[in-house]
């Protein structure tokens, strides 16, 4: 009885220090961190210095309800397809932005755009040439202040070229989770997504407009 | 030759709107044939696009020519075809005038089941008709094949029927339609 007295007390100890120092970093950290992380992050180890950000930023995984869409202009018309398979995983604190990190895997072998033959086209070593790159990747190692919002200061692989990109993210909470969501527009060609004679930007448009929506739950990092 | 039509002679609209969709109807066809021996690329794409584009062209003037039939007199038949002839010739019009609506229309409802949307001549993109399917998609694709055997049977008839009328009865039915003629 006493012991499991003790042991009620001691888990209410330890949830309130929990919370308080939940709260702690929360509510101190735009004052004291970013004068503290300059002069700590040279001086200290890398594990030292991750270790106070682990507790903040909080680790999130793709979950069901997510998109990711593609609109090009093909011949005059805005035509569109989606990637079916992706994996997005999200380090997030919204009160320390250059510690959140953004990591996007594509499997371009998923793309749909609802017509078979255009999406062997799409797939053929003129285009993606999903045999040699079966993947597409996007990673950002911070976010920062956006003009709307957030945005991801990472790079974009696609067939293995890679460039530096900016992705806006508006990131709201939804449910348990956050839900992330935005538009980028990029030029294919910059990719080599367009050989021979689909390098010609007359009748299948460079820019590509990538429209995503991210549904995120918590994980353990 | 008057702009308008009277109840005796069709005026140049009309002759004008007749005669372009016929070229467009032939050109459509040539470029389909065309667009068959193509395999899937660049040319194919920019060739039904050309296909697309003209066959919104049809459906534009088919609107005009039907607003135009209405508000103007059709020039009458009186005295220059026998009952049966006259039957026989509306029915054959009011077959052509439904696949010039008809053809356009499932082809641009095969664009949408495909989800490619149909652009006019890359000036401005139509509405899709109907949502990404391939049951649609196959259902449009074969309408409109069946449609462009009907039209083939329906246009011999109509061009048999002004042949008698020119040939045969010495009349001026063909000639009040074609142009440069008064």
């Amino acid at each position: 009885m006493t012991n499991y007295f003790s042991a009620l007390v001691l888990t209410a100890l330890i949830g309130g220090t929990a919370c308080a120092d939940d709260k702690s970093p929360a509510t101190a950290k735009p004052v004291a961190k970013p004068a503290a992380a300059p002069a700590a992050a040279p001086a200290s180890p890398a594990p030292a210095s991750s270790a106070p950000a682990a507790g903040a930023v909080a680790h999130y995984v793709q979950a069901t309800g997510s998109s990711l869409g593609f609109t090009f202009e093909q011949v005059g018309a805005q035509s569109n397809g989606a990637f079916k398979q992706f994996a997005t995983t999200l380090d997030y604190d919204e009160k320390n932005l250059a510690a959140s990190k953004l990591s996007v895997k594509v499997q371009i072998g998923s793309l749909d755009t609802q017509d078979k033959d255009r999406d062997s086209t799409l797939a053929s070593a003129d285009l993606f040439d999903v045999q040699k790159y079966a993947t597409a990747t996007y990673t950002a190692a911070s976010l920062v202040k956006g003009a709307n919002g957030v945005e991801a200061v990472g790079k974009l692989t696609i067939r293995n070229v890679t460039k530096d990109l900016r992705v806006p993210l508006t990131i709201k909470a939804a449910g348990a989770g956050l839900e992330l969501s935005g538009t980028v527009t990029i030029k294919r060609l910059d990719y080599g997504v367009g050989q021979g004679e689909w390098k010609s930007t007359e009748s299948v448009g460079d820019a590509v407009k990538l429209t995503y929506k991210v549904m995120l739950t918590k994980a353990a990092s | 030759m008057n702009f308008r039509n009277t109840t005796r002679a069709w005026g140049a609209l009309s002759k004008t709107l007749h005669w372009l969709i016929v070229l467009l109807i032939i050109t459509q066809w040539l470029i389909a044939r065309h667009a068959d021996d193509l395999p899937n690329g660049l040319a194919k794409l920019q060739t039904l696009a050309w296909h697309k584009s003209i066959g919104i062209t049809v459906l534009m003037f088919a609107i005009l020519r039907l607003v135009w039939r209405w508000a103007n007199p059709v020039p009458s038949l009186d005295g220059l075809a026998k009952p049966w002839e006259r039957m026989l010739a509306s029915l054959s019009h009011v077959l052509l005038y439904a696949l010039i609506f008809a053809m356009p229309l499932t082809g641009w409802m095969m664009s949408s089941a495909r989800n490619f949307p149909v652009s006019w001549f890359k000036l401005f993109q139509l509405p899709d008709l109907v949502a990404p399917s391939d049951q649609t998609f196959h259902q449009m694709h074969d309408l409109h094949h069946l449609l462009f055997k009907v039209l083939m049977v329906v246009a011999l008839l109509h061009v048999l029927g002004a042949a008698k009328h020119h040939i045969v009865d010495r009349n001026d039915v063909l000639k009040r339609m074609l142009p440069f003629v008064k």
